[in-house]
């Protein structure tokens, strides 16, 4: 028997949707192999029968049909042959040559459709999203993009198992200096296996794991995918994985979305205005509680100062514990949304309500105010772009709401110079974090 | 592998040490804080006396509480206040200053520099003068006065009881009186009224710190308006009609000669009729608001010279005519030698709804 | 890469921060009348020091001063560059203890000194740590959010202004010799010396330097201006601080809070700490290029540390102001010797350099 075919058979000996089928094409016995759960055989071997009776009836050379069918490959590289095989490919093996075929089959349907997005909302925008294979993904890009400058690369990575993940971005307007540094390093490290994209940043592209800020940015919509493309980023796919990883990521991805650009002038201005408030309140507004309450109680004015105090009466601890334990309560009711299945969701955003709303104010736990100033913040929170960044922005508050409770509006303020600080040293490669372009800053020093 | 132990060793640490010094210093929530909204401030025999008035808050609502003790300084007694409190006493939200009559004849700068030393007492605190003995009239403002956090201050505040008969003086310009070479405050006088109501008697004249005179609350308004406070919404009554004064402006100009200071002061005033006696002509409505205003301002102008307490601020325009060295001789050498050409001008802009016969 | 913009940008906000703490207090005391003479000779002296400086850094090309006075033999860097690092530790030493005794005078009653200084320390060694560029961006980031706030509350501060308190406008000359108008100093000297350093990270149009300190002018006249406007001179002469009492004299109605001002004060303070942290950089750089061998990690460490236990044994407001003094000489040294001496050993490097 065919050696490749032998070695295969030996290594899939355990999965049982693995086939190897003898056949006749042209009066030499050929093998079929490949996954039966990848592929559709019925259809395929169909298909094989019409590439081999069109060969008969224009006498075409064997050769010739097998470069026909598909590629031909060295029966040595079952390295390959591995992995078009995993990959869902037929492989066809000529017993008496010893050649092979690689031939693209009749997949299984095992995709999703394109669908609208799910974690991201569009307004006035296209309303396609990114689904798990990469090659849908590509291809709706390329959709978008009716450009020859768009360039797409791809790698696959890892030994063990292997991931294929794609490197996309547009020529003439991105920096290719950028362009060579990533691809250098997806090729540097192109033995190592990553299952997540922790390990992706950390092992692939060699950024550090102790960061806050992902230096990707995620997005599920297509049309973003290309504008940011459109402006010189750099668009990584992942197989399996719905979303678009761009690099470098900027500061004003977490205001700016390209939708907004479908509005009047004057609208988008104001509504990436209420981003900048919104996030500006998030990591303020708690702090400013405590700061109040407990440290600068002057600032407040006495109408209100009385008012305050008047809801904080019987309340038995400090105004840091109270605020930081309503902001857990908080966390974990988000948490727990986005855990719950759909049809059990509503239940926590009702329990919930009580607790935030009324009970913990009538057990008089916590002031009516507090309640006031989490909803604000939650509510700020949201209007961000994407979820990661909304989540760094959601950790940072703790900082400000600590120093708050140490130096009060001094602590908000400088707490704000630190946030500012940490922003402002992240960089991609050189390319700052905080810049409009991705254009690279000088080499980094000191 | 170490070093994601080291960091989170060092992570945890500063974790730690945070929580650490949250408890550290006694930072005091403003609920364990009563926060007194007026002080009055007397002085019997080298003994301050101090009376605060706390909102004390309730699950109800707000009940107003006043205490009193006294000390050999404002701080002795308000520490002695704070150690009989279930709460810390804390001055940060203090907005009124009362100091009684005779206290204010003796001389305030030294409590006023001492308010303005401390941190907690906000330079913008309104001073007032309470013509009566303290207890007696905070006793009247906790048993008739309707009980809300800011009780007797709202009297004074601008977008609430404030009138434009009122002089609205705080602790700053009283302490700026007392260093400065040209120019001197008003401080308002009240009492207790009837029927829970404060009486307003006027104003009274600084010099140096201490009360030397008082003015009456027509006075007053135009000593506001000279001093560029909108007088607006004031009702004039005269013999024949009463008039809403719109809108008033000042002019100045100061000459000075042979020693001598000159000052031509121009006030236009928009006025609008409210109500009249009898038959009245726009013409006589304005001759009489001239009138009236030009006595009024001689009256206090004589106050002024002969108690030698500029509180019109008039050194103010002759500063650039008197050397430094001489200016600081300004209240005792020039402003009495002052010559005020005064002239009001009154426009009559409307005469409300109904037209003047 | 020209980066002018945020250069000037950090140049004006760090002047900003170190205007309104001292400076009114220091020109009121000097003189009596005539305030703005000893404000625009000051500034002119800046100006002129800030135009050689420049012109000096032009000629240098893209290298930065402590290489420079390095290449210059070990007698010419003992004899600027010892000057310069104590001079940092000055500053360092001063601002800090000063600002935190601000802050407990005004603000922060009941909280420790120490821990104050500690968290101005930590947090502007936190951002000298993260590199000059990463400064200069966060400058950028700060000054967006904080310049609006300041001057917002900047043209409140105008509210109860009687412009009649400027005259008399002529005054003495005697504030030449006063102490207090030499201790104003502080605010011209050293805050421009980072410039010299910033050269092979961050290049710049020298100009825009010149721009970035006329704009600096009113804030100059003015955080002198406004507490003697409001107060009089006689008045304001009393106050330790005369800007930050004034600030508390203003009343905003209409907005939630009521000690507002505290808002302009506490961002001057950030402002402040960008410049503290832009000494310690500096001061960083010369002790690593002088020494390679040390880190420079550790050197960021060890110098907050030694600024920290310094300011720990200072007991009071008179010793803070003992420093300040003592500081003058040295003050103007720098003021005077880096520029000129920059000026000139660039003009001979670059005339060896066409002589080669």
């Amino acid at each position: 028997m065919h050696t490749l075919i032998q070695e295969m058979k030996n290594k899939f000996s355990g999965d049982d949707d693995f086939f190897a089928l003898e056949e006749t094409f042209m009066d030499s016995r050929v093998v079929l192999a490949g996954f039966n759960t990848l592929l559709d055989i019925a259809t395929t071997k169909l298909g094989l029968q019409a590439y081999i009776e069109a060969a008969v009836l224009t006498g075409t050379a064997r050769d010739e049909l097998k470069a026909e069918l598909g590629e031909v490959c060295d029966r040595s590289d079952s390295a390959k042959a591995r992995l078009s095989l995993l990959t869902g490919k037929l492989l066809i093996c000529f017993e008496d040559d010893g050649s092979c075929v690689i031939m693209e089959p009749t997949p299984k349907p095992l995709n999703r459709a394109i669908e609208p997005p799910i974690n991201e909302n569009v307004f006035q925008g296209s309303l396609n999203s990114f689904t798990e294979d990469i090659h849908a993904n590509i291809g709706i890009v390329r959709k978008q993009l009716l450009t020859d400058n768009l360039r797409v690369g791809s790698y696959h990575i890892g030994t063990e198992e292997t991931t294929k993940i794609s490197l996309l971005y547009y020529e003439g307007r991105t920096n290719m200096e950028f362009i060579h540094k990533l691809v250098g390093q997806i090729q540097k490290n192109r033995s190592r296996q990553i299952e997540n994209l922790q390990q992706l940043s950390k092992k692939i592209m060699g950024f550090p794991s102790w960061v806050l800020i992902s230096k990707f940015s995620q997005t599920e919509l297509p049309q973003e995918a290309a504008n940011f493309l459109r402006k010189g980023r750099a668009v990584l796919f992942i197989d399996r994985l719905p979303i678009a990883l761009v690099v470098p990521s900027l500061l004003w991805d977490v205001f700016f979305l390209d939708s907004d650009r479908n509005l009047p002038l004057p609208l988008m201005l104001f509504l990436r205005a209420l981003r900048l408030i919104g996030a500006w309140l998030t990591v303020v507004l708690p702090g400013l509680y405590v700061a109040l309450v407990s440290v600068n109680p002057e600032v407040l004015r006495i109408e209100m100062a009385i008012s305050i105090a008047q809801t904080r009466v019987g309340i038995p601890y400090p105004a840091i514990i109270e605020m930081i334990l309503m902001l857990f309560i908080l966390e974990l009711i988000i948490e727990a949304s986005i855990r719950l299945p759909k049809n059990i969701g509503p239940t926590i955003t009702m329990v919930g309500g009580i607790i935030l709303g009324q009970a913990v104010v009538q057990a008089k736990l916590v002031s009516n105010l507090l309640i006031i100033i989490l909803a604000a913040t939650t509510i700020s929170n949201s209007t961000i772009v994407g979820l990661q960044h909304s989540l760094s922005l959601r950790i940072s508050k703790y900082v400000i709401v600590i120093m708050a409770a140490i130096y009060g509006v001094l602590g908000i303020l400088e707490g704000l110079l630190l946030i500012c600080a940490y922003v402002a040293s992240l960089n991609t490669y050189g390319i700052p974090y905080i810049g409009f372009s991705s254009k690279k800053d000088e080499i980094k020093h000191g | 592998m170490k070093r994601t132990l080291k960091r989170g060793a060092g992570l945890s640490a500063v974790v730690g040490l945070l929580c650490a010094l949250c408890g550290c210093w006694d930072n005091r929530d403003i609920d364990h804080r009563s926060l007194p909204v007026v002080m009055g401030v007397a002085l019997h025999d080298d003994l301050y006396e101090v009376v605060l008035q706390i909102p004390e808050t309730s699950q109800k609502g707000i009940d107003i509480r006043i205490i009193s003790q006294t000390g050999k300084t404002i701080n002795q007694a308000v520490d002695k206040i704070s150690e009989r409190m279930e709460t810390s006493v804390d001055l940060l939200h203090l907005k009124l200053i009362l100091v009684e009559t005779e206290y204010a004849r003796e001389g305030l700068t030294d409590s006023i520099s001492s308010f303005m030393r401390a941190r907690d007492i906000s330079p913008k605190t309104i001073i007032a003068i309470c013509d009566e003995k303290l207890d007696p009239f905070f006793d009247y403002v906790a048993s008739s006065m309707t009980p809300k956090g800011t009780t007797l201050y709202d009297c004074f505040e601008k977008n609430a009881g404030w009138n434009p008969q009122m002089s609205l003086t705080r602790i700053w310009e009283v302490y700026r009186s007392i260093h400065s070479y040209t120019r001197d405050v008003a401080i308002p006088i009240i009492k207790s009224g009837r029927s829970g109501t404060i009486d307003y008697l006027g104003s009274a004249l600084i010099k140096n710190g201490k009360m030397v005179d008082r003015i009456s609350p027509e006075e007053t308004l135009l000593f506001n308006s000279f001093n560029g406070q909108s007088a607006q919404g004031k009702i004039e009554v005269m013999d024949h009609a009463s008039v809403l004064i719109l809108r008033s402006s000042v002019r100045h100009r100061s000459k000075f000669a042979h020693g001598t200071p000159h000052l031509d002061v121009r006030i236009t005033l928009k006025v609008s009729i409210v109500e009249t006696k009898g038959s009245v002509t726009s013409k006589l409505v304005k001759k009489e608001v001239e009138e009236i205003l030009a006595k009024r301002f001689d009256g206090m102008l004589h106050k002024v010279q002969t108690q030698e307490s500029d509180i019109l601020g008039l050194g103010q325009y002759f500063r650039k005519d008197i050397p430094r060295a001489q200016l600081r001789n300004w209240r005792t050498e020039y402003l009495p030698k002052l010559k005020v050409d005064f002239k009001i001008n009154t426009i009559i802009q409307n005469d409300g709804n109904t037209k003047l016969t | 890469m020209d980066k002018s913009w945020q250069v000037t940008l950090i140049y004006f906000i760090t002047h900003l921060g170190l205007i309104f703490f001292m400076y009114p207090g220091d020109i009121i005391a000097s003189t009596e009348d005539g305030h703005w003479i000893p404000i625009v000779l000051g500034f002119a002296v800046h100006l002129g020091a800030i135009a050689v400086y420049m012109k000096g850094l032009v000629r240098l090309g893209n290298r930065d001063i402590v290489s420079m006075y390095l290449g210059m033999g070990k007698g010419v860097s003992l004899l600027f560059l010892l000057p310069i690092t104590v001079y940092f530790l000055l500053i360092c030493v001063v601002s800090v203890r000063c600002l935190s005794e601000i802050m407990t005078v005004v603000f922060l009653s009941s909280t420790p000194l120490w821990a104050i200084m500690f968290l101005f320390l930590f947090i502007s060694s936190y951002i000298a740590f993260k590199g000059i560029r990463s400064i200069f961006r966060t400058g950028l980031l700060i000054g967006c959010i904080n310049v609006p706030v300041i001057l917002f509350f900047f043209s409140a501060s105008f509210q109860n202004v009687d412009w009649r308190y400027v005259y008399p406008l002529i005054g003495k000359s005697s504030f030449l010799t006063n102490p207090s108008y030499l201790e104003s100093f502080f605010v011209f000297a050293g805050g421009f010396l980072f410039l010299g350093f910033t050269q092979p990270y961050v290049a710049y149009r020298k100009r825009h330097i010149v721009f970035g300190a006329l704009a600096l002018l009113p804030f100059f006249v003015f955080s002198v201006y406004i507490p003697i406007l409001t107060f009089g001179q006689a008045t304001a002469s009393t106050f330790n601080f005369p800007f930050v009492v004034a600030l508390d004299t203003i009343s905003i109605t209409w907005i939630m809070f009521d000690r507002i001002t505290l808002f302009l004060l506490l961002s001057l303070i950030s402002f402040m700490m960008l410049y503290l942290s832009i000494v310690l950089w500096s001061a960083m750089r010369v002790v690593n290029q002088s020494f390679p061998s040390l880190k420079p990690a550790y050197i960021l460490l060890a110098i907050p540390l030694f600024v920290f236990i310094v300011c720990l044994y200072i007991p009071d407001w008179k010793d803070i102001t003992e420093f300040y003094w003592w500081g003058t000489y040295l003050r103007f040294y720098i003021l005077v010797a880096v520029p000129l001496s920059t000026c000139f050993f660039a003009g001979r490097i670059r005339k060896r350099k066409v002589g080669l």
